[in-house]
């Protein structure tokens, strides 16, 4: 009787329930923040744990009220540098916000999606590198909607000849965001890892810190040919 | 002798009591039985449609659903929904996938008619007619009601199944191709069959046919 009984809990708490963001998002137990942002994103929030993709393989928690509310302002802040007609082209549209989020037991900022147009953020991510890794996040979705302009082949010809990327971003431990005081090529040591990282670094360093990148392409011939390279870049979207 | 023992006054109030009990639940078991016994039926005749052209109308279990399409917002779209009506492509087909007091979607012409429904790979049928562009309105406001277009998770691959809001969702704005609005019977679709446990229906509700208006006269 015990057993049955606690089948039938077990059956009782494994379905999800469905609703409308689950519909559209394929995302369980989301509710809506903010839905009226100037430039069209659609701010969703969790009610409660969930769990998504491959084996489940990715999770996020629910936030309390004050943190949620809280960070929330900073994302925005850092959202509203982009208007309604450079989103769609990078075919950004939902984020969701959320803590301590995973992807295969490693602890990440955020997770864009290109195909469900959706960026989940961790947003108890560590203060420090919060801001900058929104626009990270933001990058990978830029370079998903413009692959060919965003070249890896051409990128890597930016570095010296004997460096090599690892074959992936997580088959490394360079994971490192703090920015180098001698950068010699890379601004982090994450920009070690591959390719689309090392774009993402340099990106998220000019829209964020613009100053010392400026001071930084001074010394550094390769940062200088990188930076050049995602802002003449992103030119082109917005002319596309 | 056997001596006659009378009910006291107790007894014959209790024994009322209980055949009072058992005539309300008989008559409650056959009320809550028929789901549809509190939903207004539709009466074509009475009503004045300004405009036949874009009206169809939808026969579910409890009654007509009166619908307007809105080919201004949706042109190809809503040609395309106007052929598998009068064609009676629709005919028979499964509401597989109901969330409660949200959402009903139908209209897998392959996998999803009642006749044979295949639970496996209902949801993934195709019309044989090829998928359509999305017919995005930023302006159009999902209410309870709209109707829209069943798209994969990306845009342009919309094929002929709908779904019907049965509540507001501001959240489908921008989001899916909408190609008309119920304007009558709405009741009617909230009665259709839902599971508390999953999205997925089984043995689900059906609409047994869908018509252009024109075609009942």
């Amino acid at each position: 009787m015990r057993i049955l009984f606690i089948l039938l809990l077990v059956l009782q708490f494994n379905f999800v329930k469905a609703d409308e963001i689950n519909y559209l998002l394929k995302i369980p137990n989301l509710e809506t923040y903010n839905l009226k942002s100037k430039n069209g994103l659609k701010y969703l929030t969790t009610k409660k744990n969930f769990q998504i993709g491959a084996k489940n393989n990715i999770s996020c928690e629910k936030l309390d009220k004050e943190n949620l509310d809280n960070r929330y302002l900073l994302v925005k802040k850092n959202l509203d540098l982009y208007n309604k007609e450079f989103l769609n082209k990078i075919n950004l549209r939902f984020i969701v916000l959320c803590q301590n989020l995973f992807i295969s037991e490693i602890n990440t900022a955020g997770i864009p999606d290109y195909k469900k147009r959706t960026l989940i953020l961790d947003l108890m991510f560590n203060e420090k590198y919060f801001e900058r890794v929104i626009h990270h996040e933001v990058f990978h979705l830029i370079q998903d909607s413009f692959p060919k302009i965003f070249n890896e082949e051409v990128w890597s010809n930016f570095n010296k000849k004997k460096f090599k990327y690892a074959e992936c971003s997580t088959c490394t431990d360079k994971l490192g965001l703090d920015i180098y005081n001698n950068t010699n090529g890379f601004l982090t040591e994450y920009s070690k890892t591959i390719p689309s990282e090392d774009m993402a670094e340099v990106y998220s360093f000019i829209v964020t810190d613009k100053e010392n990148i400026d001071q930084i392409k001074k010394i550094d011939p390769i940062i200088f040919n990188k930076v050049e390279f995602i802002n003449s870049k992103i030119k082109e979207i917005n002319n596309f | 002798m056997i001596k006659k023992i009378q009910a006291s006054t107790g007894e014959k109030i209790l024994l009322i009591f209980l055949i009072l009990l058992a005539i309300i639940s008989f008559l409650f078991y056959f009320t809550i039985k028929n789901k549809c016994l509190f939903v207004e039926k539709v009466d074509l005749q009475k009503i004045n449609f300004p405009n036949t052209e874009n009206i169809v109308v939808m026969n579910v279990e409890c009654g007509k659903v009166i619908i307007e399409l809105l080919p201004n917002l949706s042109p190809n779209s809503v040609e395309r929904f106007k052929f598998f009506i009068s064609n009676g492509y629709y005919d028979g087909s499964a509401f597989y996938r109901v969330i409660k007091d949200t959402l009903i979607q139908a209209g897998d012409l392959e996998y999803g008619n009642i006749e044979n429904i295949d639970y496996y790979r209902v949801g993934s049928g195709k019309s044989n007619l090829g998928l359509i562009n999305s017919e995005i309105n930023n302006e159009f406001e999902f209410k309870a009601g709209s109707i829209g277009l069943v798209r994969d998770d990306v845009f342009n691959t919309e094929d002929s199944e709908f779904f019907i809001l049965l509540k507001d969702v501001p959240l489908f704005k921008g989001e899916y191709t909408p190609i008309g609005k119920v304007i009558y019977g709405l009741d009617a679709l909230a009665k259709i069959k839902s599971s508390d446990k999953t999205e997925y229906v089984l043995r689900p509700d059906y609409l047994s046919d869908f018509k252009l208006l024109k075609q009942y006269n």
